[in-house]
């Protein structure tokens, strides 16, 4: 149990232990951060790969089907064989493409998906980089594959990729406002942007979730992340039916590869930190931190799937009215109730923070009630 | 109300998700092809092949050429035996079917006077090379005539039926007169068993 | 420990030569929107500077706020002009002379000055940790005025822009 707990830290320890026999000590220093790089650079595409297995997996299940079944057992090799496939498939440049920005875009957009995962802990001292602003640092760094999907729809010279591009921003744009604002309440109960301390705040089961705030906060920083990442309610972005694949049309083998691995590590982080920032991160019983931590995120990453495998795409402007109109007040209205939880003493502040929740759910539900999608009428069915 | 619908939708999707775990054999529809086969219906139609009774050397077919004459899309290809003398038997020394340009029609079996040529179950027809390959030839077509009793066994025993009546028995004797044509041109399609 | 030190005063100057010759090129390139892009790498490179003075908080903000958003906007603002990169634009006019000798001329003022004045450090700035909590409680106590200003300001502006990107008047 207590080796099981730290093996990570343990081995860590150990190398550079090593190490630090008969090198000077900024070698040290230097060997530590490149251990922790090559950690987060061999996690990323490693879990990227499982990710894409197990959403065929996942999605195959729903609608009854077996999924990838066929290379090695339950199909555990088809990522690699995928791999194989991307790499030694051709790589097409349009004649008329922007030939610098279409080659970067791919490069540029998994930077951000990777640098994510320096903040995130992992376990019990297992943050790769404990920054005092670890939380902004993860929304910021995020913001930026927006750039890069922006210049991989641009440099295309497609009109399709454009549009993708256009709707990517706008979605993006949008939904980082009540990302930000359901992430509020938590800073604002814990008093630090460090994940470390957030995670320290929720240990022994007082996790975040089990609050009114938390809960509906949870709810509404998934929804919110599950669109950052592009993901299938909020998928317009690469809608196959309307834009073919959007930002990545022109792209193929590698780069195209790229973009998919982007995403996907972006829809891990987001589970993760949803994980950390209201499911108490690694703090769970019995098992080993890191073990709680990767339960947890592959329980939101289920969901995502289980998204995916359910709804279909919106439609812009419901997309758009849904984040201005339903979870941007709502995420706001939350931080009050936020306030009031800390303000108020132990036991009353449940009751009154739980109250003040419901009727604000309430009072948002009938006013957005008027945008809300309508039940359709068709003229010629029925 | 709003939301709600979103909530049944997503049950259902985990039901189905969680039901081909415990009971996968209402949660998953899925055939494994190579290894479980689906049953072809008996009338299920795929690719002509010629029948012989007893030894392949006892062929129906007379190399009458009606079917090749009637195919649309011309793949069958028939040259009759001859004797020593250069006369025509009433024995086909090739017959060759393009399975590579034959559209599944069943006219073939249609027309055919004999009985000799029926559509087979036969669908696994998967190659490397797609010219000679595909190309069949006498000895690739021909299949007993038990093999047709087994594949469609409602067809046979009506043809049988039919044949019997006219007192056919094997090959050849009542071919010595004119075609029998007329008489059998209400075969097997028309059939509605 | 002395080489790492270095190491970091070697991240500066790089991130410093980086952020000045994406400035060259924000203003030399043809193509808009490359230099859009370039604009992007300069404020990517300001907040690397900030990293290596250490103020993490402004870092993040500057990516959150200028490349997340302002940037975003920028590219959306360019989408919108025609003659994108087009090569018949002049990037130039005649008074380059003009405003060179006179930007020198600034320029001679400005780094004399910076030279000549004798910075007063305050040892407890140096080393005081400024975290995103003090710099709340500054923004709620000590400069609420100004801060509550720039609120209304801003409210101002997006109330302006709603009304002006109203449809249906």
């Amino acid at each position: 149990m207590e080796t099981s707990e730290s093996i990570f830290v343990v081995i860590k320890k150990a190398i550079l232990g090593f190490f630090h026999g008969f090198l000077p000590d900024w070698t040290v220093v230097i060997i530590s951060i490149l251990i922790s790089v090559t950690a987060i650079v061999i996690f990323g595409p490693v879990t990227m790969m499982f990710l894409t297995w197990l959403e065929r997996k996942v999605v195959g299940r729903i609608q009854n089907r077996y999924g990838p079944n066929r290379a090695g057992i339950f199909g555990l090799l088809q990522p690699i064989a995928d791999g194989v496939k991307m790499l030694t498939k051709e790589d097409i440049v349009p004649r008329a493409a922007d030939k610098v920005t279409h080659f970067l875009a791919p490069v540029i957009v998994v930077i951000p998906a990777l640098l994510v995962f320096s903040v995130l802990p992992f376990g019990r001292g297992m943050a790769a980089v404990n920054l005092n602003v670890g939380l902004l640092f993860f929304l910021a760094v995020s913001t930026m594959s927006t750039i890069a999907i922006f210049m991989g729809s641009w440099g295309s010279r497609n009109k399709f990729s454009l549009l993708g591009g256009m709707r990517a921003v706008a979605q993006m744009v949008s939904y980082e406002i009540p990302m930000v604002m359901s992430v509020v309440p938590v800073i604002l109960v814990t008093g630090s942007l460090s994940m470390v301390s957030i995670v320290e705040a929720q240990l022994g089961g007082k996790w975040f979730v089990l609050t009114p705030w938390g809960f509906f906060g949870a709810i509404v920083f998934f929804l919110c992340g599950v669109a950052e990442v592009n993901r299938t309610p909020f998928d317009l972005p690469e809608g196959e039916s309307e834009i073919i694949a959007g930002f990545h049309t022109e792209y193929s083998g590698m780069k195209f590869a790229l973009f998919y691995m982007a995403e996907f590590m972006s829809a891990f982080a987001i589970a993760g930190l949803t994980a950390t920032l209201f499911f108490g991160g690694w703090d769970g019983p019995l098992l080993p931190s890191w073990l709680w931590f990767l339960v947890k995120s592959y329980a939101m990453i289920f969901i995502m799937i289980w998204f995916r495998g359910t709804l279909p795409r919106f439609r812009i402007d419901q997309l758009m009215g849904f984040a201005w109109k339903l979870l941007l007040p709502f995420a706001l209205l939350n931080i009050f109730v936020a306030a009031l939880w800390q303000m108020l003493p132990a036991p009353k502040n449940l009751i009154v923070s739980g109250i003040a929740e419901a009727v604000i759910l309430v009072i948002v539900f009938f006013a957005s009630r008027k945008d809300s999608p309508k039940k359709r009428t068709y003229v010629f069915a029925d | 109300m709003f939301g709600f619908g979103v909530l049944k939708g997503m049950s259902v999707t985990l039901w189905n998700f969680i039901l081909s775990y415990v009971y996968p054999k209402k949660g998953i529809t899925t055939v494994q092809y190579p290894e479980q086969k689906k049953e072809v219906e008996e009338r299920f139609r795929n690719f002509p092949f010629l029948v012989y009774e007893g030894a392949p050397d006892n062929m129906r077919c007379v190399a009458c050429d009606i079917c090749s004459k009637e195919c649309p899309p011309k793949c069958i290809y028939i040259i009759p035996e001859k004797d020593a003398q250069g006369r025509v038997q009433k024995k086909p020394a090739t017959f060759d079917i393009d399975y590579a340009i034959c559209m599944n029609c069943g006219i073939c079996e249609e027309v055919c006077p004999f009985d000799a040529i029926f559509m087979d179950h036969e669908y696994e027809l998967a190659e490397y090379e797609r010219l000679s390959s595909l190309l069949y030839h006498k000895e690739d077509l021909l299949k007993p005539v038990e093999h047709f009793a087994k594949i469609r066994p409602t067809d046979y025993g009506r043809i049988e039926a039919t044949r019997a009546a006219k007192g056919v028995k094997g090959r050849a004797q009542p071919v010595a007169g004119a075609p029998p044509k007329p008489a059998e041109t209400q075969q097997s399609p028309p059939a509605t068993s | 420990m002395d080489v790492l030190h270095n190491l970091a005063r070697l991240g500066f100057f790089a991130a410093t030569l980086v952020t000045l010759a994406a400035a060259v090129m924000v203003v030399t390139l043809r193509n808009i929107f490359h230099c859009a892009l370039a604009l992007i790498l300069v404020l990517l490179g300001v907040a690397a500077t900030y990293i290596s003075l250490k103020a993490e908080f402004f870092a993040v903000i500057q990516i959150l706020l200028y490349v997340g958003a302002i940037m975003t906007l920028v590219i959306f603002a360019i989408m919108l002009t025609s003659r994108i990169g087009d090569k018949t634009v002049l990037q130039n006019n005649r008074q380059g002379l003009m405003s060179f000798s006179l930007l020198a001329l600034f320029n001679a003022f400005f780094i004399g000055s910076v030279i000549k004045t004798s910075w007063h450090l305050n040892p407890a700035a140096m080393t005081a940790n400024v975290d995103a909590g003090v710099l709340g409680a500054a923004f709620m106590n000590e400069y609420v005025f100004p801060f509550e200003i720039i609120s209304v300001v801003l409210i101002v502006a997006l109330v302006g822009a709603i009304i002006l990107g109203r449809s249906d008047q």
